[in-house]
C-alpha cells in the first residue's frame, strides 16, 4: 500500500524529477493491479524463457544473465508492439491551477511520463507531440530505453503558453503520422469553436486509436468561488464579472453537459474519453490506457 | 394611530437613506481569478447579472425595512384596541404583497424561461392584494377619526350600567349578583381618572344623567335596587349612549355589569347601539360578568286559579307548577290565606302592619333533575265575603327567592243571579249547565244562581232581583214586555236574547219581533230566517275580530278553535239599527257569509246581546245549529262569557302581572270615593287613589306582592289585588357570546369576570394596543432573513 500513495497527485507533486514521478506512478499502479483483472498482463510482461539455439542472441537479457549466470530471452516482445503518441496541449490554459499545487499541464505531463515509462517498459515505441496554436515539438516514437529519457527530458522542459487551436493542431498531427498508432491526447479542450470532434474524427479516420485525456482543474469542475468575482481568461485576457454563488449550479451543469456530450460523441466514434480533474489519482488514466491496449490485442 | 416618539420615526425615515448610500459606496470589491473555462460563464452572464441585481435590491430593501421597523418600534405606535386587528391584517396584506411582488419581479426579470401562467397568477394576486390593501387602508384611515389614545389618567365620560333585574338577586355564597355588581361599580368609580364624568344607570327605567361628581355617582350606584319591570340592557345602553351627546370628554367608556342571562339582553335597540359604536371608535365597552356559570333554582309558575271570584260558601281551587333547574330535590309548598282583619293594613310606628293570621296548607313534592311537578290546592274552608289575599310559596332555601312565591287575590261574593226565560217546550239545559255546571252547583262553588222561568209567567216576575235575564228561543213578546225589559236594561242590567224557531209565524218573523219596541232591544229588524242551502252548504261562526271581551278566552288559541266542526243550519236575518243617543250597536260575531251572529247593544249602563241562532236544541232535525254537539267547549265558553258580560262580572281583575294597570269598579253609591293603597314597598304614608268614572285605577304595579286598598264608608272597606312576576323574568339561561355580539358588535367590547381583567382591558383601551412587541419580533425576523441572505450573497 505504501507505493499506492504515489498515485495521489498531491504526493507525486512533491517529487521534482519527472522520471522518478513516472516510475513511482507506474509502480504504484502495478502494485495495485495485483488484485485487478489486469494481473495476467503484468505476468506476461515479466516472463522470460531460457535461451535455445536458434534464438537471436540480441534478445538475450544480459541483466538476468548477470544475476543468474544463465541465458534468458524475453518471450513476447514482438507481439506487444504498439506505437503510442503522447499529444500534449501546451496552451496557456493548461498552466492553470486553483490551489497553486499541480496545474493541468503538470498533471498531464506526469501522466504522459508515466504512460511513456509504462509503454517503454513493455517495449512499445512511444513518441511525443506538443501543440498550442499549432504543433510545437515532436519526438518520433521509439521503444528503446533511451527514448524514455528523451521524452521525459522534453516534457520537463515544456512551459504552457499561447492560445489553443485544437483543430489545426490535430490536423497537423494527423498529417505527421503514417502508421497506425495510439494517440493519447492530453488537453483541457477549452476552445471556443466547436470543432473538437471534427478533428478527432479526422484522426480516427486515419486508422488511429485515440485516448482523450480531458484534463480539467479541480476548480473548473467544482467552481469553488464565492461572492462577486472577476474571472480572467489566461489565454485571451477576457474578463467577466460574475456572482460566483449564483453561477455555481449552472456552471457545474454546463461543464457536466460539456463532458457528457464529449463522452457520448467519443463513444460513438470508438474514442476512449477519460474525464479527469487534477484531484484524481493517476491510475484512472493508466487503466484507460490498458483498456485500450488490451482491446487492440 | 398615536406615536409616542414621532421624532424617532422621522429620524428613522432619514436613516433609511443610510443602507442606500452604503449599498452604492460600499459594494464588496470583486475578487479576481484566473479562470480558463470562461466560455461556460459567458453564456449565463446576462441571467446571472439580473439575479445579482435582484438580490442586491432585495437585500437593500430588507435593510431599509429593518431600519424602518426599528425606527417604528422605537417611535412606539399605538392604536385603539378595536382597530389593532385591522392594522395587523393590513400589515400582513402588505408583507404578503411584498413577497408576491418580489416573486412577480423574479418571474418577470430573472427566471430563465418566462412562465406566462405563473406571471399572470402572480400579477393577479399582486393586484388583488394592492386593491384590498388600499381599500382596507382607506377604511382604516376614515374610521380612525375620533379615536383618542394616550395617557390612561386622562378623564373620561363613562356610563356605568347595572343590570338590576330580579335575576340579579340570585345569591351565591351569601352574596347576590347585584351586591357583586355594586361592589364592582364602587371599585370602578375609584378607578376612574379624577374629573371624569360618570352616569350610573340601572335597568329600572329611571332617566339617565351624568352625576355631578363621582360621590354622587357612588350614591346612585349604591341605591340601585332590584326591579321587576323587565327593562332590558339594550334599551338602557341605548338610552345611556344618548348621554354621550352631552359628554365633555372625547374618550368614552361604557361598563355593563350583568349576570349575562339571556333575558337581560332582549330588546330591539341593538341596531342603534351598533350604529353608534361603529361611528364612534372612541367609545370603549366593557361587560363585567357577575353571574354564575351554572345556576340552580326552584321556581313557581303562575298560579292557575279556578276563578278570581268564588261564590259565598264555595271552594277555592288553585294549582301551579314547581320547576327545578339543577339536581333532583324535595320541597314543601305552602298555601297561605290571610284571615280577614279589618284593622289592617295600618301604619304603626312608621311600619305597615298587614294581617298576620293565616290559614295554611302544605304539600311536599319530589322534583326530578331539571324537571317540574304540578301541585294543586283545594281550600274548602268557608271564606267570608270580601277580597282575600294569599300566596303559594316554596319552603326552604333557594338561590333565587323572587320566583319562590306567587300571590293571589280572590273575591268571595254572592252568586250572580240570572233568570233564564224560555217557553215551556224549550230545553234550557245547554245554557244553564254552561253557566252553572252541576259539579260547581254540588260543591256550592257556582258563581251563578240560575233561575228557570216559564215565559208565560215572565210578566209576574220581579226582574230587579236578577243581574241578567236571558230569553231562550222566545215566543212572541208583547210590546209592554219589550218596554219593561228595555227599562230593566237601562237600569244597568243585562239582557240576552237567543232567537229561534219560536219567532216564526208562517215562515216569517212574528210581528211582535219586528215592532218598534222589539227593535230597540233586538238591536235591529228581523228580516227572514236563513237556512243552509245549496248556496251556503257549510255555514259556521266566523269570528274575524276578537277584540270584544266575550272573546278574551279565545284570543290565546284563536287558530285552534275549530268553528267549522259546529255547523249552523238556520239563523235569523237581522238588519242592525244605527246608533242613537245613549244607544250604541255593534256586531261582534258574524257567520261565514258575513251576516250578524251576535249583536251587542249598550243602553245607558245596561247591556244587550242578541244571538241570531238558538242554543236550545241539539242533535235533532229541528236544531238550528250543532254548537252543543260533541266536544262543545267553544260553545260552553262562549255562553259563559256572554253571561259574564251581561252580569258585568269581569270588571275587576284581581290578579295582575308586573306593569299591568289595576282597574277596580267602584260604584260610589256602594263604596268609598277614595282609598289609601298599601303596596308591598310602602314604608311611609300610603298613596291615595280616587274614583274616576266609577273606577279606581292604579298603574304603579312594579313589585310583586299584595296591594291592599283601604277606604272608609261607615267603617273600613278593604279591597285589593295581587301582582306577580312574569315567569320569563326569572329565566336564568345564560346568553351565548354570539348573541351579545349581535347587540354590541363582535370584537367591539371586552368581557371580564375579574377586576384585574377589566383593569388590563381598561388600560389597553385607554392607552391603545401597542405595536412595540410585534415590531420587535418582526425586526428579529427581518434581521435573521437579512443575515442569511447577506451570507448567501457575500460569503
Amino acid at each position: 500500500m505504501a507505493v499506492e500513495k504515489y498515485l495521489k497527485p498531491e504526493v507525486i507533486n512533491q517529487i521534482k524529477r519527472l522520471d522518478l514521478r513516472a516510475q513511482f506512478v507506474v509502480k504504484g499502479f502495478l502494485h495495485g493491479l495485483h488484485a485487478s483483472p489486469y494481473h495476467g498482463f503484468s505476468v506476461e510482461f515479466s516472463e522470460h524463457r531460457k535461451y535455445s539455439p536458434g534464438d537471436n542472441p540480441n534478445d538475450i537479457d544480459w541483466q538476468v544473465y548477470a544475476k543468474t549466470d544463465k541465458y534468458y530471452i524475453k518471450k513476447f516482445e514482438a507481439e506487444t508492439n504498439i506505437t503510442g503518441y503522447l499529444v500534449m496541449d501546451l496552451s496557456q490554459s493548461m498552466g492553470y491551477t486553483y490551489r497553486q499545487e499541480l496545474s493541468k499541464f503538470d498533471y498531464g505531463v506526469c501522466l504522459a511520463a508515466s504512460l511513456a515509462y509504462l509503454m517503454i517498459s513493455q517495449q512499445d515505441p512511444v513518441g511525443l507531440i506538443t501543440f498550442n496554436e499549432k504543433v510545437r515539438e515532436s519526438l518520433p516514437p521509439r521503444s528503446k530505453r533511451k527514448q524514455l529519457g528523451d521524452v521525459i527530458s522534453l516534457l520537463s522542459r515544456l512551459e504552457p503558453d499561447g492560445v489553443t487551436n485544437f483543430n489545426h493542431s490535430m490536423n497537423q498531427v494527423a498529417a505527421m503520422t503514417r502508421n497506425r498508432g495510439l494517440f493519447m491526447i492530453f488537453s483541457d479542450l477549452l476552445v471556443d469553436d466547436g470543432s473538437i470532434m471534427d478533428s478527432l474524427y479526422r484522426l480516427k479516420h486515419g486508422g488511429h486509436d485515440i485516448i482523450l485525456f480531458h484534463i480539467l482543474d479541480e476548480a473548473e469542475v467544482t467552481f469553488p468561488f464565492n461572492g462577486p468575482c472577476i474571472m480572467k481568461d489566461p489565454e485571451t485576457g477576457d474578463e467577466l464579472k460574475v456572482d460566483a454563488d449564483g453561477f455555481r449550479k449552472e456552471y457545474i451543469q454546463q461543464i457536466t453537459e460539456f463532458r457528457d456530450t464529449l463522452a457520448a460523441d467519443c463513444q460513438k466514434s470508438n474514442i476512449d474519453y477519460v474525464p479527469i480533474d487534477t484531484s484524481m489519482q493517476f491510475d484512472k488514466a493508466l487503466i484507460e490506457y490498458l483498456h485500450s491496449r488490451r482491446a487492440r490485442f | 394611530m398615536v406615536w409616542a416618539n414621532a421624532l424617532v420615526l422621522g429620524l428613522g425615515g432619514l436613516l433609511v437613506a443610510a443602507p442606500v448610500i452604503l449599498h452604492f459606496l460600499m459594494q464588496p470589491k470583486p475578487k479576481e481569478h484566473v479562470f480558463p473555462a470562461l466560455k461556460f460563464l459567458r453564456e449565463r452572464q446576462l441571467t446571472n447579472r439580473s439575479r445579482m441585481r435582484m438580490q442586491h435590491i432585495l437585500l437593500l430593501l430588507l435593510r431599509c425595512l429593518l431600519i424602518l421597523l426599528m425606527a417604528a418600534a422605537l417611535a412606539g405606535p399605538t392604536v385603539a384596541a378595536g382597530a389593532f386587528a385591522n392594522y395587523v391584517t393590513l400589515g400582513l396584506v402588505g408583507i404578503s404583497a411584498l413577497v408576491i411582488g418580489i416573486a412577480f419581479a423574479a418571474a418577470m426579470f430573472v427566471a430563465k424561461k418566462r412562465n406566462g401562467l405563473l406571471i399572470g397568477i402572480l400579477g393577479l394576486l399582486l393586484l388583488g392584494h394592492l386593491l384590498y390593501g388600499g381599500y382596507a387602508a382607506y377604511k382604516l384611515a376614515n374610521s380612525e377619526s375620533g379615536q383618542l389614545l394616550g395617557d390612561s389618567r386622562d378623564p373620561v365620560s363613562a356610563l356605568l350600567i347595572i343590570d338590576s333585574s330580579c335575576r340579579m338577586s340570585y345569591t351565591q355564597d351569601s352574596k347576590d349578583s347585584l351586591a357583586k355588581a355594586k361592589e364592582i361599580s364602587s371599585w370602578l368609580l375609584e378607578q376612574f381618572p379624577s374629573d371624569s364624568q360618570v352616569a350610573v344607570l340601572a335597568t329600572d327605567g329611571e332617566p339617565a344623567f351624568f352625576s355631578v361628581d363621582v360621590g354622587a355617582a357612588r350614591n346612585r350606584a349604591e341605591s340601585v335596587e332590584i326591579n321587576y319591570k323587565g327593562a332590558f340592557l339594550p334599551e338602557t345602553i341605548a338610552a345611556g349612549m344618548e348621554l354621550f351627546d352631552q359628554a365633555i370628554y372625547e374618550r368614552k367608556e361604557i361598563y355593563v355589569l350583568t349576570d349575562m342571562t339571556r333575558r337581560s339582553w332582549t330588546g330591539s335597540d341593538s341596531q342603534n347601539i351598533l350604529k353608534k359604536l361603529e361611528n364612534d371608535l372612541a367609545i370603549s365597552v366593557f361587560v363585567f360578568d357577575v353571574g354564575q356559570k351554572e345556576y340552580q333554582n326552584f321556581s313557581l309558575a303562575p298560579l292557575r286559579l279556578g276563578s278570581e271570584a268564588i261564590a259565598d260558601g264555595g271552594q277555592l281551587e288553585l294549582s301551579t307548577t314547581i320547576d327545578r333547574v339543577g339536581a333532583a330535590a324535595q320541597r314543601a309548598l305552602r298555601l297561605v290565606i290571610e284571615k280577614p282583619d279589618n284593622s289592617r293594613p295600618v301604619i304603626r310606628d312608621k311600619q305597615v302592619l298587614v294581617p298576620d293570621k293565616f290559614w295554611e296548607r302544605t304539600q311536599t313534592v319530589d322534583i326530578r333533575e331539571n324537571s317540574n311537578a304540578n301541585v294543586s290546592f283545594q281550600f274548602s274552608q268557608k271564606l267570608p265575603r270580601g277580597v282575600h289575599h294569599g300566596r303559594v310559596e316554596i319552603v326552604g332555601d333557594d338561590s333565587l327567592v323572587v320566583d319562590d312565591v306567587r300571590y293571589f287575590s280572590i273575591e268571595v261574593r254572592d252568586a250572580w243571579k240570572v233568570a233564564v226565560v224560555c217557553p215551556a217546550d224549550v230545553n234550557p239545559n245547554n245554557y244553564s249547565f254552561a253557566v252553572s255546571p252541576p259539579r260547581d252547583q254540588n260543591i256550592g262553588n257556582s258563581l251563578y244562581e240560575v233561575t228557570i222561568i216559564d215565559q208565560a209567567k215572565l210578566s209576574s216576575v220581579k226582574l230587579d232581583a236578577f243581574q241578567a235575564v236571558v230569553l231562550l228561543d222566545p215566543e212572541p213578546v208583547s210590546d209592554a214586555m219589550w218596554v219593561r225589559l228595555e227599562q230593566y236594561v237601562a237600569q244597568g242590567h243585562g239582557l240576552g236574547v237567543f232567537l229561534g224557531r219560536n219567532a216564526l209565524n208562517n215562515g216569517v218573523a212574528d210581528l211582535s219581533f219586528t215592532s218598534l219596541a222589539a227593535q230597540k232591544l233586538l238591536t235591529g229588524t228581523l228580516t227572514r230566517p236563513w237556512e243552509r242551502d245549496r248556496d251556503n252548504p257549510d255555514l259556521f261562526l266566523s269570528p274575524d275580530n276578537l277584540s270584544h271581551e266575550i272573546f278574551a278566552p279565545f284570543r290565546s288559541w284563536e287558530e285552534a278553535v275549530a268553528w267549522n266542526d259546529f255547523p249552523i243550519h238556520a239563523y235569523w236575518g237581522m238588519e242592525p239599527q244605527e246608533d242613537t243617543e245613549g244607544v250604541t250597536t255593534q256586531t261582534i260575531l258574524k257567520y261565514g257569509n258575513g251576516h250578524p251572529a251576535i249583536i251587542n247593544r249598550l243602553i245607558n249602563n245596561g247591556r244587550v246581546l242578541v244571538m241570531t241562532t238558538s242554543l236550545t236544541e241539539s242533535s235533532s232535525d229541528r236544531a238550528w245549529n250543532d254548537l252543543f254537539v260533541g266536544y262543545s267547549l267553544p260553545a260552553w265558553l262562549l255562553v259563559r262569557e256572554i253571561t259574564n258580560y251581561l252580569v258585568q262580572s269581569q270588571a275587576d281583575h284581581l290578579n295582575l302581572s308586573i306593569g299591568q294597570t289595576a282597574t277596580l269598579q267602584n260604584d260610589v253609591r256602594k263604596f268609598p270615593e277614595s282609598y289609601r293603597i298599601f303596596t308591598p314597598r310602602t314604608k311611609g304614608a300610603p298613596a291615595k287613589v280616587t274614583t274616576v268614572g266609577d273606577q279606581i285605577r292604579y298603574r304603579f304595579t312594579e313589585t310583586p306582592g299584595t296591594y291592599r286598598i283601604k277606604g272608609d264608608r261607615s267603617g273600613p272597606v278593604l279591597r285589593g289585588f295581587s301582582v306577580n312576576l312574569n315567569e320569563a323574568e326569572t329565566d336564568l339561561t345564560r346568553i351565548m357570546p354570539a348573541e351579545v355580539d349581535e347587540v354590541l358588535g363582535a370584537g367591539r367590547y371586552q368581557l371580564a369576570t375579574e377586576k384585574d381583567e377589566i383593569q388590563r382591558q381598561q388600560g389597553t383601551s385607554r392607552r391603545g394596543q401597542e405595536f412595540y412587541p410585534l415590531l420587535v419580533l418582526l425586526v428579529a425576523v427581518i434581521m435573521g432573513v437579512e443575515y442569511i441572505m447577506a451570507n448567501k450573497f457575500y460569503s
